[in-house]
């Protein structure tokens, strides 16, 4: 299980199955959230090459804001959510809007409330998506107080290379897009989750459904 | 990778790896390497030996010697090793990965005798790093911080 590059397809499909039941989780907690139409798209399990993470996404330069959560239990993993800076700030706008009632320009908001709304909208995507897979496997699971980070992205990346390079050169990535519907001059923002799954948690996973 | 100047060695956002350079500006030749984890155990057989601390330096000072480089005139600086999430009351080792990639870096530089003339390491931000064989200097970007040289 060492070397994430010997799964097959059935089992990569496996893997893309439970994002996508993540991913439904995730979409409906936000629209909740948001009272918006949220767009999910297909998830895709990719192996990229941990030398390769850092263009993986686009520019690594690019500023994207970041929540990070580790969950353990039956199903350990680390999973990222992440969007540019700007679609990121449009997040906050339209979590603190929804609870305030106003629209506060994003510049008016302290550093600190951003960084706490952002975390709480990480926060609540994260852990519907991690819900959905214990459930699916029938696992117990804690999830971890979320990490926020506004960094260039290939350094954001960093974390998932440190985590898949102790194993070998490949990393297995669950990536899905989310995307929020209704604003303003057809206005789209998106924002990506990437689930980093623990090597013997893929194992179960496997086993769970068969596919091992 | 070692290479004679003049020329400009380039690594953009670094998180928690680091990025290590080396000269000897009497041979007039640099090398670089990336960093990502502090040591190779357990993944015996590796092919790149520049994903860790504990081969990358021994392995950069080797290719510096071969293309002319002496011992005692390298001088090592090193930037990066930032933590860029920290979850409080989350014990995840691989979170300090920065930390121990610094210590393992100066270590053996140490161990080796080279002079580590400058660092700018840990801290929570990513770094964009760029060394110039024109002056010698390494210019290190940091979100929010602006450019700094060391």
């Amino acid at each position: 299980m060492a070397d994430m590059s010997s799964f097959n397809t059935l089992q990569l499909d496996a893997i893309r199955e439970v994002g996508n039941i993540g991913t439904g989780n995730a979409a409906t907690a936000l629209s909740g959230l948001l009272s918006r139409m949220i767009h999910m798209d297909v998830p895709k399990t990719e192996l990229v090459s941990i030398y390769e993470l850092g263009e993986h996404y686009g520019d690594p330069l690019q500023i994207v804001g970041a929540v990070f959560v580790r969950s353990t239990g039956g199903f350990g993993c680390s999973l990222i959510f992440i969007q540019n800076e700007e679609d990121a700030d449009v997040m906050v706008e339209l979590l603190l809007k929804q609870q305030f009632g106003t629209h506060i320009p994003i510049d008016e908001i302290p550093d600190e409330m951003k960084d706490s709304a952002l975390s709480e909208v990480g926060n609540i995507v994260l852990s519907s998506f991690l819900n959905a897979i214990n459930i699916l496997l029938g696992t117990q699971h804690q999830i971890s107080v979320p990490g926020v980070a506004h960094d260039m992205l290939s350094s954001i990346l960093d974390v998932v290379a440190s985590i898949y390079g102790q194993m070998g050169e490949t990393a297995l990535l669950v990536n899905t897009e989310l995307s929020v519907d209704g604003l303003e001059a057809g206005r789209k923002i998106s924002g990506h989750i990437i689930l980093i799954p623990d090597p013997d948690a893929l194992e179960l996973l496997l086993k769970r459904l068969k596919v091992m | 990778m070692v290479v004679p100047a003049p020329v400009k060695l380039v690594t953009l956002g670094l998180g928690s790896c680091i990025g290590l350079v080396v000269f000897d500006s009497y041979a007039k030749i640099a090398g670089m390497a990336h960093i990502m984890l502090p040591d190779s155990r357990g993944l015996q057989g590796s092919e790149k030996v520049g994903k860790f601390a504990d081969t990358a330096v021994p392995a950069l000072i080797e290719e510096m010697l071969k293309k002319g480089a002496t011992r005692p005139r390298i001088k090592a600086k090193i930037a990066g090793g930032a933590q860029m999430f920290s979850l409080p009351g989350a014990s995840a080792e691989f979170l300090t990965v920065g930390a121990k990639n610094v210590r393992e870096t100066k270590m053996k530089l140490a161990r080796m005798g080279i002079a580590l003339v400058a660092a700018d390491t840990g801290g929570n931000k990513g770094r964009t790093i760029e060394f110039s064989t024109g002056n010698w200097m390494l210019k290190v970007k940091t979100l929010g911080k602006g450019i700094s040289e060391i």
